[in-house]
């Protein structure tokens, strides 16, 4: 029962990824048209071609335009009108309107003969039938020409420093607020609860204001510095909870010889939160590497674009063409997904761990 | 602890790599070659303004191609004045410039798409007023100036009425794309009145067609579609003085000749037989897929009816005039004493934190140049008289700009002329509701409750 429902999840986890993973190799006529479950099989596609009017010659007292139509597969059928674009079967003479007549063979060799010849050719319509096609096109435009390679340098240069900094910071407190014996310090832990049940909205157009008079606005430092403040009070309780946890024997020991506050810092409470510091960091690397709202607050109107930021002018710019949608989504969720993977047994082990108590 | 080590090494080397990516921009049309151009103005500009040295932030609502377009008008300031300009500019441009108001760190310039907005921070005093300058620019030197100007001038801080942008950029709404050859293959003309045009679309019923493609999928704005129907009607059946006083407030919402408006939309839009999928199809379609049944083979349906800047949504490899043209949404031969009304939207620059160089920038916008570059490139209209218009790059364009030249009535996008609640809010959500069955009359008297609680 337990099997069956974890491999349901899967699947409604899966589908939607899937279903994007096949659109974004797809071309946009392909993607516009059928459904991605149906990218595998072979299709029929009607175009329209427009004879080259500079290649016709006269001949016998009317001008003839031979050549052969683009490959797009092996033509089945063909048309003089839009209204009825697959009329005629390959190999058949079509005639038309004014003396025009036109042969297509199947493999899209044509003979268009017209009484008169103006600088437009009549155009005709093609039924083809092709294998699935797929494409690395979308991917290669993306990377190429749409800036994917400087926002993903962009959200390193914004996610790593934000996430390493409050880490170090928070891991500092909750080790204060663990193991050392001060005043009012019920009272910082209280205070802290009450900063993570507070909404960070309101805060933004202030803090903004701030760096701004600082003169650190709309600029990396006051970005990192924003992620580290708003990450901070879950980042010290995560971490507080963690070393709770931990035998309290081995710092007094340490203590009563004579070691430091920082050695033992150093040395024995680091490496023994290792596992809570690393689900940390993936938790709140993954949280800011998909932050789009703090990203538009504190680098907007900068020239700087994070992913995020950068798929939401995709969406902007190519609305209607899924495939270039569903490269791009597929290129900022790799990221993620290889931290995720590579990490996926700290986050089990050390989140958990600190966050349940 | 590796992870860690790895990390803070690689942060500055992703900034180095960054800083170096910011590229420099060539002129794309040597100033001098090309005699349409005029280069003649242009050096006048850049004799009178010396803005070395200055750094200056501009924002906008253009992103994608229409950024590369803008960037290269820019570049011909920066060479001009050997100022420096960033252009951030792309979707989300609303929430980052009232952020910055907000946090006191506008951009410089700001090109706002909504003369509503522009007037709410002209009146808190965020906008510096124009000099008369531009204003003779805009009065003299704009086809229909005078309207142009008046949708340009806002009360400020003092309630004292004074110019605080220059429209740069025009959209021109009242457009029906449809594709020649299908037209010619199944014998239909252009219809040259709203009489006509009805009579069509019939007429493509009748022989098992579909005439019409309509979508009102846009994300968070979807709806905005619908308006500009309704607006297209407004100017259709009622003088053009009613129109103004149904975008001010002063006309009701729930008037019964509104009604008829949003009626007239309806014909087409709620009928199974006249629009691609029914009333279905129009609201669950996104109006950047919607144009695509122009294209299908046979065509889905034979008419689209949007604003100039659709066709970077259609297909590719599309060449105008041939694979798609637009004819004028014609006006009732019934009226035919009202003119041919036109209905359009554009893009104004402003000042939102004063300096030299913010003016020379302004300056640079007014002269012909600055519009020449971008329409020589890509679809880009204005109402610029002074600009040579032998410059648009395919035969729509110049038959867009034809039409926007020659509008007897220009008026300005209605919803973006209301308050932001009902023109980017209630609007949009009732027309949603209309098109999914609720009558006309329920629609427009929830809307203008909306409106009454504003006052």
């Amino acid at each position: 029962m337990r099997r069956l429902a974890v491999a349901l999840l899967t699947l409604l986890w899966l589908l939607p990824v899937a279903g994007l993973a096949v659109t974004s190799f797809r071309d946009r006529e392909a993607a516009a048209e059928t459904g991605w479950w149906r990218a595998p099989l072979p299709e029929t596609r009607v175009t329209v071609f427009h004879p080259d009017p500079a290649t016709g010659r006269h001949e016998a007292g009317a001008w003839v335009i031979e050549g052969t139509a683009p490959d797009t597969g092996e033509v089945r059928a063909f048309g003089l009108s839009s209204r009825a674009p697959a009329a005629f079967a390959v190999g058949t003479t079509a005639r038309g309107r004014d003396g025009l007549a036109l042969t297509v063979a199947a493999d899209g060799a044509f003979r268009l003969t017209v009484p008169v010849l103006f600088d437009q050719a009549p155009r005709f319509f093609l039924a083809t039938r092709a294998p699935a096609r797929f494409t690395t096109a979308n991917y290669a435009r993306l990377i190429r020409a749409e800036g994917f390679g400087p926002a993903i340098l962009a959200s390193f240069a914004l996610a790593v420093p934000a996430t390493v900094l409050p880490l170090f910071l928070a891991a500092f407190a909750a080790h204060a607020l663990v193991w050392i014996e001060f005043p009012g310090r019920a009272l910082l832990v209280a205070g802290l609860v009450g900063l993570m049940a507070l909404p960070l909205q309101p805060a933004l157009v202030p803090l903004l204001r701030a760096q701004e008079l600082l003169g650190i606005g709309r600029s990396f430092p006051g970005i990192w510095l924003a992620h580290t403040g708003f990450g901070l009070p879950l980042a010290i309780w995560v971490l507080r909870s963690f070393m709770r946890r931990l035998p309290r024997e081995i710092v007094d020991c340490a203590r009563l010889d004579g070691v430091s506050e920082a050695r033992i810092f150093a040395r024995i409470t680091l490496p023994l939160c290792l596992p809570g510091l690393a689900g940390f960091a993936v938790f709140q690397f993954l949280w800011i590497w998909n932050d789009l709202f703090i990203a538009s607050v504190f680098l907007g109107g900068a020239e700087i674009r994070v992913l995020p930021v950068w798929l939401r002018e995709i969406m902007d710019s190519h609305g209607g063409e899924w495939e270039m949608l569903a490269a791009a989504a597929m290129l900022s969720m790799m990221v993620p997904l290889a931290v995720f993977l590579a990490l996926h047994r700290v986050l089990l082990r050390g989140l958990p761990s600190g966050a349940a108590r | 602890m590796s992870i860690f080590r790895k990390a803070v090494l690689g942060a500055p080397l992703c900034l180095a790599l960054l800083s170096g990516l910011a590229a420099a921009h060539d002129l794309v049309f040597p100033p001098g070659e090309d005699a349409r151009f005029h280069w003649a103005a242009y050096e006048a500009f850049a004799a009178t303004h010396d803005l070395r040295g200055q750094h200056l932030s501009v924002d906008g609502p253009w992103g994608g191609i229409d950024k590369q377009m803008f960037e290269s008008v820019i570049a011909y300031f920066e060479a001009a004045t050997g100022a420096e300009v960033a252009y951030a500019g792309g979707d989300g441009f609303e929430q980052r410039l009232l952020v910055g108001v907000e946090a006191g760190a506008p951009p410089d310039v700001a090109i706002i798409p909504q003369p509503g907005l522009a007037a709410e921070l002209a009146r808190r005093g965020h906008l510096a007023p124009l000099g008369a300058a531009i204003g003779a620019v805009m009065r003299d030197d704009y086809a229909a100036g005078q309207s142009w100007l008046d949708i340009a001038t806002f009360a400020g801080p003092d309630g004292a009425p004074a110019l605080y942008g220059l429209f740069y950029r025009v959209d021109l709404k009242s457009l029906v794309w449809y594709v020649p050859g299908n037209f010619t293959d199944a014998g239909y003309a252009v219809p040259r009145t709203f009489e006509e045009l009805q009579a069509l679309s019939d007429r493509i019923v009748d022989e098992g067609g579909t005439p019409w493609c309509i979508g009102l999928g846009s994300g968070p704005a979807t709806g905005w579609p619908a308006t500009d129907w309704v607006e297209e009607m407004m100017l259709r059946l009622h003088p053009p003085q009613d129109y103004d006083r149904w975008t001010r407030g002063a006309l009701p919402f729930d008037d019964p000749k509104v009604i008829a408006a949003i009626e007239g939309f309806g014909t087409i839009a709620r009928s199974a037989e006249q629009v691609v999928g029914g009333p279905e199809g129009v609201a669950a379609t996104d109006f950047r897929d919607s144009p695509r049944g122009l294209f299908t083979l046979p065509p889905r349906c034979y008419m689209h009816r949007q604003a100039s800047f659709i066709p970077s949504f259609f297909p590719a490899g599309l060449k105008p005039g041939r694979d798609f043209d637009a004819f004028y949404f014609p006006a009732f031969s019934a009226f035919s004493g009202r003119g041919q009304p036109v209905l359009g939207s554009g893009t104004l620059a402003t000042i939102t934190r004063d300096s030299p160089a913010a003016r020379g920038f302004l300056d640079f916008l007014a002269t012909p140049i600055a519009h020449e570059i971008w329409m020589a490139q890509s679809g880009f209209l204005t109402p610029h008289r002074g600009v040579n218009h032998d410059l648009y790059g395919d035969p729509v364009q110049e038959r867009l700009s034809e039409i926007l030249l020659g509008a007897t009535t220009f008026r300005f996008d209605g919803s973006d002329l209301m308050p932001g609640a009902i023109g980017a809010g209630a609007f949009w959500t009732g027309m949603i509701d209309y098109v999914g069955g609720a009558s006309a009359k329920v629609v427009a008297a929830r809307i203008r409750q909306v409106w009454d609680t504003l006052e």
